[in-house]
């Protein structure tokens, strides 16, 4: 997910090696296990040591390029001024105070009002304020700190101060995700940053880590390059008696492999995320919990439809009928994963589901393609059209196993309708390339979902340029759509629209679902009230604790 | 006497200057490649990875706040002339931070590990390489060779993983990875020493392990050829003990091809043993590098290579120096 923020917008993705190495997965409302709350009443004290294959980029998200670890870290050092709850189940999310007590809006819904509460301070003893909203949105918008989430201020005018506890946003429109964008990004300490200018600040990391003050539950208490980050208590955390823990340790390890030897062995009490292949290891632990739970990850191939081979949608659907997409889910996830049907996940309350995915069905798919004037002329096994074999490299990450598989199990199926597709493996960053500049045909990727529902990105055609729609894909009435669903007051009368967008996809193919998985969670049974989320590993860590040792 | 230790130090300086001018074309060279090298890699820094929200127009704000927009010659010159004159390798695309600092933090866990890895090694090759070589085509001479050649031949990486699971899984007595313990914030200095120690052993080991096995057949190959020498065979006649013959002759000799191959091994070494690293979350100079050229982070990509070419040249040049004051053909030459 774009754990930028509790707002993110749905978006391709093309997943990180370490992430990605495994499988996205899935997300459940707030999974609690059996076993995994706490028995009796919550220890204070203690310290979890938990692992991730990478580390932390540093304490200022304005500058950094969205990561997993350093989200999960500075959520717990910063605060929002609401936070997002993850019941989008049933519907659209919603909100619970955080540095905001309450929030208003003005007649015409055009400004939004937040009363800030009075007994926030930072670590160093200065009270949290409206300026500090206020100067943070100006580091948002500046052209020379380029926050990457900078886009979801677009329709924000101005920040105005009212008053040490109040602010106000002012909007030049009125639309369903207003709190959401006015919630993005974190609430950063003026006083102890605005002396670097905003020009300096992207070569200034050392600097914000030097001059570090926090709001959240948890301060930086040391960081060691390359090794760990040691998260510890603040003391001046406005709720009383959270976190519980005294000490949360981010230790990088060099695999999710080496990590569970690590977990296994006592040296970690937490992993956030391993492999399907590894949950017997896991099970056959006495002292180890596993926590699935549904993630924000479709997987898909996405068709480049520019390319002459995948223009049309009949073509991009008899390619899916041929694709035996429940075998690949049952060999490569097994119960930890299901085919997917939609750019809108199945938990979420926007999901379609009159949908059904397409079947296997290779026959039906060779006679799609022969009346479309594909026939293997040459008796070389591959079909042909105009002197043209029906051919193409199928790209996938290097690192990501899972992938690679369903690349290998693609190519074997594919080839039972006369289509040849060539597997390639190239690092992540060169596909990201690729892909951005259209230089492929075919690709696995992995599309984030998040709460906002904003299938702009991924399938308007302005976003061929502007955004995420790697595969090109152009047609106005999905256009048109787009933009109606964008223009709703309310995310609820959003539906019927995204309804009719997912009906779309589902016809037109411009890519081939694949799966969405779950998320693998392995943790300690001494460690008690884990909660992880969609979003967040960490989502709930200021309420973790420790059985103290008898 | 003293003319010729003047004429010794006068040669030496003119040998010194010639490597060093030639060393600093090389550098220069080195560098030239490995700028264009890595600009032609497909990528930039500015290619974000997963969920990145990045728009096309703050990419190009960002390529033109990292000067990338410039053309290739221009942004080449200042470089050089920055790295040259100022010794400045610019600022980290992915951490925001001097290349310098980040090299810096990173150069002496790789120091530590780098120097472990050359003892083990150097003292498993000498144990073994003189074994072998005092009784050639015995059983243990048979032993060693194959044994080494074993070692060597056997992937670093794969030495490692089994290195963790023999000594951190299967009988736990050693840390499988890091340079400390969790609590080493809490730790007494003497305390977090012997914590460093702990953490060292299996990376050094395994490190000194996988090359010493080669560098041991390389001893006991140079040995033998000394041992064959005619001033061996009069030292013997001489009837001195066959231990001095060995320690006293024979080794200070063979010395000199061996003392050049530690000056080539230890700057690859000290530039980062990069799968060692990795496979035991070693916090150096290898990891480093890996990470800026999976995040396109040119000048963190340059200021490591640049960092290792001049370790690599350096180390050719001080084995050349060692050969020069150890090699009494030289030095006779130079008096």
């Amino acid at each position: 997910m774009d754990t930028k923020s509790f707002a993110p917008r749905l978006r391709l993705l093309a997943t990180v090696l370490a992430a990605a190495a495994l499988l996205a997965a899935g997300c459940r409302r707030e999974p609690q296990p059996a076993g995994q709350a706490g028995s009796g009443a919550p220890h204070r004290g203690g310290t979890v040591v938990t692992g991730w294959t990478a580390e932390p980029g540093g304490v200022n998200d304005l500058i950094l390029p969205a990561s997993q670890p350093t989200h999960e870290m500075l959520f717990r050092v910063f605060l929002h001024l609401v936070e997002e709850q993850s019941d989008f189940d049933q519907h659209p999310p919603t909100f619970r105070p955080q540095l905001a007590r309450s929030w208003d809006w003005s007649a015409d819904h055009k400004t939004l009002t937040f009363h800030l509460r009075d007994d926030v301070v930072w670590s160093d003893g200065v009270p949290v304020t409206a300026d500090d909203v206020r100067w943070t949105w100006q580091a948002q918008m500046s052209r020379d700190v380029v926050w990457e989430g900078a886009d979801s201020k677009q329709w924000i005018t101005d920040v105005e101060a009212v008053d040490p506890h109040t602010v106000r946003f002012h909007f030049s429109r009125v639309y369903a995700k207003q709190l959401l964008d006015a919630n993005e990004g974190l609430v950063y300490p003026k006083h102890a940053w605005e002396k670097l200018p905003f020009s300096e600040w992207r070569k200034s990391g050392d600097w914000f880590k030097q001059h570090l003050v926090v709001d959240g539950p948890f301060t930086i208490g040391s960081w060691q390059p390359q090794q760990q980050v040691v998260l510890q208590r603040n003391e001046r955390y406005y709720e009383k008696g959270l976190p519980r823990l005294d000490r949360v340790v981010m230790r990088l390890v060099p695999s999710q492999s080496a990590g569970l030897t690590q977990l296994l062995n006592g040296e970690l009490d937490f992993l956030p995320q391993i492999a399907p292949g590894d949950v017997k290891r896991v099970q056959a632990a006495p002292q180890l919990q596993l926590i699935a739970y549904w993630f924000n990850v479709y997987v898909a191939v996405g068709w480049n439809n520019e390319n002459p081979l995948f223009q049309g949608p009949e073509v991009r659907r008899a390619l899916t009928l041929g694709i035996d997409r429940q075998k690949i889910v049952d060999t490569l996830l097994g119960p930890y994963g299901r085919v997917a049907d939609s750019p809108v996940l199945t938990m979420v309350w926007a999901h379609d589901k009159s949908l059904k995915p397409w079947p296997y069905d290779p026959a039906e798919a060779r006679r799609i393609l022969a009346a479309k004037g594909w026939r293997d002329t040459d008796g070389d096994g591959v079909l042909d059209k105009g002197g043209r074999p029906f051919s193409f490299e199928l790209l996938t990450n290097a690192g990501n196993q899972l992938r690679t598989d369903a690349t290998v199990m693609i190519q074997d199926q594919l080839k039972q309708i006369g289509v040849q597709a060539m597997p390639r493996q190239v690092e992540f960053n060169t596909l990201m390339s690729q892909t951005n500049e259209g230089k492929f045909a075919a690709a696995i990727l992995g599309f984030t979902m998040d709460t906002s529902l904003d299938l702009r990105s991924n399938f308007h055609s302005r976003s061929i340029v502007e955004g995420a729609n790697y595969v090109r894909y152009r047609n106005p009435e999905m256009d048109r759509l787009i933009e109606q669903a964008a223009s709703q007051p309310e995310m609820l009368a959003e539906k019927p629209y995204l309804d009719q967008i997912q009906q779309l996809v589902h016809r037109e193919q411009p890519v081939t679902f694949l799966w969405e998985s779950q998320r693998l969670t392995a943790v300690n049974k001494k460690v008690k009230d884990v909660r992880p989320t969609l979003a967040f590993s960490f989502f709930n860590l200021k309420e973790w604790w420790v059985e103290p040792k008898p | 006497m003293v003319g010729r230790t003047e004429a010794l130090s006068r040669t030496l300086a003119g040998f010194l200057l010639r490597r060093l001018a030639a060393s600093l074309l090389l550098l220069l060279l080195v560098l030239t490649v490995l700028f264009f090298l890595v600009r032609r890699v497909p990528g930039d820094p500015t290619q974000f990875g997963e969920g990145s929200r990045l728009t096309p127009t703050q990419r190009e704000r960002l390529q033109e706040l990292y000067g990338l927009k410039r053309p290739l010659l221009a942004q080449y010159l200042d470089w050089v002339s920055s790295v040259s004159l100022r010794f400045d390798w610019g600022t980290s695309l992915s951490q925001q931070r001097p290349v310098s600092a980040a090299l810096l933090d990173a150069l002496p866990a790789t120091a530590i590990l780098a120097f472990s890895g050359l003892a083990v090694e150097y003292l498993l090759a000498l144990l073994l390489g003189i074994a072998a070589a005092r009784r050639p085509g015995s059983g243990l001479d048979h032993a060693i060779r194959v044994g080494g050649l074993l070692l060597y031949s056997l992937p670093i990486f794969w030495l490692g993983l089994m290195a963790v699971l023999l000594f951190a899984y299967l009988w736990p007595v050693l840390p499988s990875s890091h340079m400390h313990s969790v609590d080493v914030d809490l730790l007494s200095p003497a305390q977090s020493l012997l914590d460093l120690g702990r953490h060292l052993v299996l990376p050094a080991l395994v490190m000194g392990f996988g090359v010493g096995g080669g560098t041991a057949r390389y001893v006991r190959a140079r040995l033998l050829e000394v041992l064959g020498q005619d001033y061996i065979r009069t030292a013997r006649a001489k009837g001195l003990s066959e231990r001095r013959v060995l320690w006293v002759h024979a080794l200070r000799n063979a010395a000199v091809p061996i003392v050049q191959l530690v000056g080539v091994t230890l700057p690859g070494m000290l530039s980062g043993a990069l799968l060692i690293e990795v496979v035991f979350s070693w916090p150096g100079l290898g990891l480093l590098a890996f990470n800026a050229i999976l995040a396109r982070d040119y000048p963190l990509i340059l200021g490591a290579t640049s960092f290792s070419a001049t370790l690599v040249i350096l180390g050719n040049l001080a084995a050349d120096l060692a050969h020069a004051w150890l090699d009494p053909v030289v030095r006779n030459e130079a008096a």
